[in-house]
């Protein structure tokens, strides 16, 4: 839902980017990113977010932990692998208690549950740009 | 004759002649007289003495003829206690002769070396006192052969009543014969009682009831276990019939397979069926039932072995719920996979809710008011609501608490059904459904929606497979056939972007599900169903583009065998034997 004049204010914003294999995460995380000021895209896999190129750019990385082919913490330890390390927000369905102490041992900047509340997200956002 | 010497004149001298020979004649007929009277008396005497004797050896004859004759032994003895007396049957029992024991000590001849004593003993004693523990009466003894051998005797012992000296005369029978048949005898009356020892034993000490009863049904004999079984004594029982004890609804049941029994149509029938104890309370019973015959082939009594089978039954019924609720939790494979899956399915509508809903309000917060944004994300919200209802609605389907019914199905007629219902999808997404039946495919046994539900998983997964490709073939295949091992394989084809062998292995685990348009049920989901029903489920990259998912599950058992249990099944419950 990006009018013409918020694409123009892109080239000002910090780029957010959600990595999910879910759709409707796809569909509903990148215009909340907006309203909270960001400039938003998505991708659905890991392989299509590097191949995009604008791993550069990416202030904000909002990952899905389970996803086919490469998972979110194999995602973010490629990017690391290459030098590109993005503050990185974990999001996930799993409530299984030993995957936040992992990912936030693995340098992980926020680890959130679905469902998340807007501010959740706006916290953990400013608390991975802030420490970053 | 009186002599005279004096001369007499001769004519006197003739008359003294004469005088005297008359004299002397008349003297001399006097003699003679007497003598014939002395003569006639002792021809009298001699003819008396004669026929004494005539008597005497008639008599003897008489007695010799008996002794001869008879089969029992007689010896004689006299004071001295020498034989004078060995009848023939004597001669032949001890094997000795008459002339060789005549006058031989009784004890040496027929007495065992280790009775003479007292035999002797025992004669001094009567000799002495008059008193004797044998005569007169019937005793057992052991006598001695010629031989050395002894043997068992009976005998009598009586005084010969005579004046003068004593002398006794024994009957001896040789009783040999007669003990042995009493030890066989004895010893076959011990084996018969030994053998009712054991054959009481086992009734009374058996594990299993036993009930035995006439032809009318009393129960005429029960053991221990039976009693307490159905809580009678056995006096009581004994006062009713085994169907007086039976439930109303076995009665019938019970009758007429009691009639087949004595109507000699069967030998014998089981039967499972319940008593009503003597407090009211039933009991569960498997009897096995049978005709006893007399010698004559005439039936006689009803045997019956009852087992208590109240507790397997109980055990039985637990079991199978058991089972049923094993089955339950197995189709789910854990609860926790379960919640967590629930869970899954509905938190992803459910964060969707969530995000449209807090972007909406902030989109209405701006300055000015993102109007058609806040419209779009309440649209999005009212989607993904409806989405998480429909989620919770299927797997409540799914998962409802009545019971699974697995039934003999045909895999084909269903997957028929299940791409009726797709086709119209399928056409609008631009996909190409073929089906590739087996012929003459074995039914499977099965839940139906069940496996409904996990062909439709697998072919909206393959529809989303394809649905990025452009300019590409979009084909599905779903296909059947015999698989190995009495397995029954169904198959679907896509043409879409695959799998790498690692996202295949990864697929089917929980938390793995991409669905997010809510008609999906999940893959593990689907696995847990078709292990479930004893199979197997999984994905394979093709050879060309895109992958293809394959189930087996084990076919029904053969519907011959099946009808034939069936039919076992129902002959046992009835009894056939």
């Amino acid at each position: 839902m990006q009018s013409p004049q918020d694409r123009s204010d892109d080239a000002r914003r910090l780029l957010s980017v959600v990595v999910d294999d879910d759709e409707s995460v796809r569909e509903s995380l990148p215009d909340l990113l907006r309203e909270f000021g960001f400039a938003a895209r998505a991708f659905s896999s890991g392989k299509e977010f590097l191949e995009s190129g604008c791993a550069g750019e990416t202030s904000c990385l909002i990952l899905d932990i389970a996803m086919p082919d490469m998972s979110g913490p194999e995602l973010q330890r490629e990017l690391q692998r290459r030098g590109q390390e993005i503050p990185t927000i974990f999001i996930t369905g799993q409530r299984d208690e030993t995957i936040r102490a992992r990912v936030l041992k693995q340098g992980a900047a926020g680890f959130l549950l679905k469902p998340f509340s807007d501010e959740a997200l706006l916290a953990a956002i400013n608390t991975a740009l802030h420490a970053a | 004759m009186k002599k005279t010497t004096a001369a007499i004149p001769f004519a006197d001298s003739q008359a003294e002649l004469e005088r005297r020979v008359a004299e002397r004649t008349a003297e001399l007929a006097a003699i003679n007289e007497e003598l014939r009277k002395e003569i006639a008396e002792r021809k009298l005497t001699e003819e008396k003495l004669r026929q004494e004797e005539r008597e005497l050896k008639r008599s003897e004859v008489h007695k010799a003829a008996i002794l001869d004759s008879s089969p029992d032994s007689v010896v004689a003895i006299d004071q001295d206690g020498l034989i004078t007396e060995f009848n023939p049957a004597a001669e032949l029992t001890f094997g000795r002769r008459r002339n060789e024991v005549l006058g031989r000590p009784l004890a040496d001849v027929i007495i065992p070396p280790s009775l003479r004593e007292k035999h002797h003993g025992g004669f001094a004693r009567y000799l002495a006192t008059g008193e004797s523990k044998v005569l007169g009466r019937r005793l057992e003894m052991t006598a001695l052969r010629a031989d050395g051998s002894e043997f068992p005797v009976e005998l009598t012992i009586t005084r010969i009543p005579q004046d003068g000296p004593l002398a006794f005369t024994g009957n001896i029978r040789d009783i040999t014969a007669r003990k042995r048949s009493e030890d066989e005898l004895r010893a076959a009356h011990e084996q018969v009682l030994r053998s009712e020892e054991r054959w009481r034993s086992v009734f009374e000490n058996s594990a299993v009831g036993v009930a035995l009863a006439d032809l009318s049904g009393r129960l005429i004999a029960t053991n221990p276990v039976f009693q307490k079984m159905v809580g009678y004594s056995e006096q009581e029982l004994q006062e009713l019939t085994f169907l007086d004890i039976t439930y109303e609804a076995d009665v019938d049941r019970n009758a007429e397979l009691i009639r087949e029994l004595l109507g000699g149509r069967r030998e014998q029938f089981q039967i499972e069926k319940q008593y009503r104890r003597k407090d009211g309370q039933p009991v569960w019973a498997r009897n096995n039932v049978s005709v006893v015959r007399s010698a004559d082939r005439l039936p006689r009594f009803l045997m019956a072995l009852s087992e208590d089978i109240t507790q397997r039954k109980q055990s039985e019924e637990a079991l199978a719920r058991a089972r049923s609720e094993l089955a339950k939790v197995a189709r789910i494979t854990s609860l926790g996979v379960l919640t967590a899956a629930i869970a899954h399915e509905v938190n992803q509508p459910l964060s969707g809710i969530v995000t449209n809903a807090s972007t909406g309000l902030r989109m209405l917060s701006a300055d000015p008011p993102n109007i058609d944004g806040a419209r779009e994300t309440v649209r999005r919200t009212i989607r993904d609501g409806n989405r998480a209802s429909d989620v919770i609605t299927r797997l409540r389907t799914l998962y409802s608490r009545k019971e699974p019914s697995p039934e003999a199905m045909d895999l084909n007629e269903a997957a028929r059904e299940v791409t009726a219902l797709s086709m119209s999808e399928f056409e609008r997404s631009g996909v190409l459904l073929r089906c590739e039946f087996a012929d003459d495919l074995p039914p499977v046994e099965g839940d139906r929606i069940q496996l409904q539900q996990v062909m439709l998983n697998l072919l909206r997964n393959a529809k989303e497979a394809m649905s990025t490709i452009d300019g590409g073939p979009k084909e599905l295949l779903i296909r059947t056939e015999k698989d190995e091992g009495d397995q029954i394989r169904l198959s679907v084809k896509d043409s879409g972007v695959g799998l790498t062998a690692q996202a295949a292995n990864k697929l089917f685990e929980a938390f793995y599900t991409t669905k997010t348009d809510g008609m999906g049920i999940g893959l593990s989901i689907s696995r847990s169903i078709i292990e479930a029903h004893q199979g197997r489920i999984w994905a394979t990259p093709n050879d060309g583009p895109g992958c293809t998912f394959s189930f087996v599950i084990p076919r029904a058992l053969d519907e011959v065998a099946d009808s034939e249990l069936a039919a076992d099944r129902d002959d046992e419950s009835r009894g056939a034997a």
